[in-house]
């Protein structure tokens, strides 16, 4: 008789490899059905419940690639990549890096960044709520202290780069979209801001200030690095402007001032 | 153990909420006695699934029931999962929490489903130690639920229902009584499921689940993506003449349909209830 880790053990193997031997050591009742279509039961329940939540979570890889093809590739996922955890709604952060090496997607090169795209969003669903950022607080800070702050974006915020116009193409595969649904690749790649606001998740095109002006910040730069390096990217960048459209949005939520010490000002 | 009682849900009818009727639920607050949520859905930091069952909570008495605790897996618990758990039960504070008697994940790798136990004496001890380290960690005993199985081990020493009274006489849980998953289980591995409902202790049980079975094929399979069969009413009603009138849950999650329909079947429910309770009176 195998022990429970021996009988799980083989179970597994039986279900993820169809693996006639491990199918044999599980010692299944027959009563009408053989084993083997008893355990194909459990191999459909959990293929299909995987093909299920990662079709909620990458509904746009599923409608680019088309069904049959989604659930083949899931699968392959699922032998390539197991859950090792215990909650499924958190499964399917490596379906991009499966899609870059799987060698039926490669025809279409950008579905990777497009999943990378879909788990920011499903991300950005779930991440940890934050007060919004204290105008009067930040209107009290005296100016000269203005190039010291470091500001602080949404928990939920996530910024991604691509070779691929993939802001387009995840748009016009929206089930909310109405219009053309042709997408040039030849438009040129996008840099993307991910992250929730009181109306749910957003997904906003960045200009080159932007980009660098949100990255600056992630990387926790006092606001003087911020406002040289966006300049820098994008002459003429308005940086005032886009500090009160971030705040006003929430994509950014906190200010830190710099730590000052006693000693540092009277030495 | 604690003086947290495993359950202060009402003996009436309640559905599963999921998340296709929540904004419904929370717009207009259908009468029903209590609702029932997938604890795994509610381990998230923040964002709008957290916030809306906050705001559910204040209207109703809330049942926490949990999909991947893999209380018979031969690998220790997943320490985070019953971290998040605990937590959960700390915000919600629910009228009862329950998991499945099964397991899911083996050698670190998990599979995401209810999987079937042998009923031997090892598997007992697993799930009778797994049980205990939940109840200690939430400080209140936990409702077990019985799960459809579409197989059974040669190697099994009891019946399932001698296996889950063990359970219950051990760990001191409660059970989460499955009518359908009993039902289920007698048609795909030919027993009487009066049989199975006579060994439970009735004082026990503090919860029963009722859902729909998909017939096609040379199993039944419990997809809860059906209304409840009718054999299925009828052996709810020999278990509520049995044990008395129970909270009992409507649960539907494959193409789930709309609110009515859901309501609807726990009006059913509630009416073979309330003939127990006429009775009791």
């Amino acid at each position: 008789m195998p022990s429970l880790r021996e009988l799980q053990r083989s179970f597994a193997t039986a279900i993820m490899d169809a693996d006639a031997a491990a199918l044999g050591d599980l010692g299944i009742v027959d009563n009408g059905l053989d084993p083997a279509a008893r355990i194909a039961i459990y191999r459909n329940n959990v293929f299909g419940n995987y093909r299920k939540t990662l079709a909620a979570t990458f509904p746009v890889i599923k409608r680019l690639v088309g069904k049959p093809f989604f659930s083949l590739a899931v699968d392959a996922f699922v032998r390539a990549h197991p859950s090792m955890r215990c909650d499924v709604n958190r499964y399917g952060g490596e379906l991009s890096l499966f899609l870059a090496d799987y060698p039926t997607a490669r025809v279409l090169d950008y579905l990777p960044d497009v999943a990378r795209l879909e788990w920011a969003v499903d991300q950005a669903n779930i991440a940890a709520d934050a007060a919004p950022l204290d105008v009067a607080a930040l209107g009290a800070v005296p100016a000269e202290m203005f190039a010291e702050l470091r500001f602080v974006l949404h928990p939920s915020a996530q910024l991604l780069q691509s070779r691929y116009p993939i802001f387009r193409i995840w748009r016009v595969n929206q089930p909310d979209y109405v219009g053309s649904d042709v997408v040039d690749l030849g438009e040129g790649g996008d840099a993307l801001l991910v992250f929730r606001s009181d109306d749910g998740v957003l997904v906003e095109r960045l200009s080159a200030g932007e980009r660098v002006m949100l990255a600056a910040i992630a990387a926790k730069r006092a606001f003087g690095s911020v406002a040289e390096r966006a300049s820098e990217a994008e002459p003429g960048f308005d940086l005032s402007d886009a500090l009160r459209r971030y705040v006003q949005s929430r994509a950014i939520v906190a200010f830190r001032t710099p730590i000052v010490t006693r000693t540092e000002n009277h030495p | 153990m604690s003086t947290n009682p495993a359950t202060s849900l009402p003996p009436y009818a309640g559905i599963g909420l999921r998340a296709p009727h929540i904004a419904r639920v929370r717009a207009e607050r259908p009468a029903l006695a209590w609702l029932e949520v997938h604890s795994e859905n509610y381990f998230v930091d923040g964002g709008p699934a957290p916030a809306a069952l906050a705001a559910i909570r204040r209207d109703y008495p809330i049942s926490l029931h949990g999909v991947g605790m893999s209380l018979g897996s031969a690998d220790a618990l997943f320490a985070g999962h019953l971290t998040k758990l605990k937590e959960l039960v700390h915000r919600i504070e629910p009228a009862a929490v329950s998991e499945h008697l099964c397991w899911g994940h083996i050698d670190g790798r998990h599979l995401n489903d209810l999987l079937p136990l042998p009923f031997t004496d090892e598997a007992l001890g697993v799930v009778c130690e797994r049980i205990e380290i939940v109840q200690s960690a939430l400080a209140r005993p936990i409702l077990l639920e019985n799960v459809s199985a579409y197989l059974r081990f040669t190697d099994d020493a009891m019946a399932e229902w001698e296996f889950v009274a063990a359970v219950a006489k051990r760990t001191g849980c409660k059970l989460l009584f499955d009518v359908n998953n009993v039902y289920v289980n007698a048609v795909n591995h030919d027993f009487d499921p009066l049989a199975y409902v006579t060994a439970i202790p009735g004082e026990a049980v503090a919860e029963i689940h009722l859902a729909g079975f998909d017939a096609r094929g040379a199993c039944l399979i419990d997809t809860h993506g059906a209304r409840v069969a009718p054999a299925v009413w009828s052996l709810y009603q020999a278990t509520i003449e049995r044990f008395g009138p129970k909270p009992t849950l409507i649960e539907w999650d494959t193409d789930v349909p709309a609110l009515e329909v859901l309501l609807d079947e726990a009006a059913q429910a509630q009416a073979i209830l309330d003939t127990c309770h006429a009775v009791a009176a």
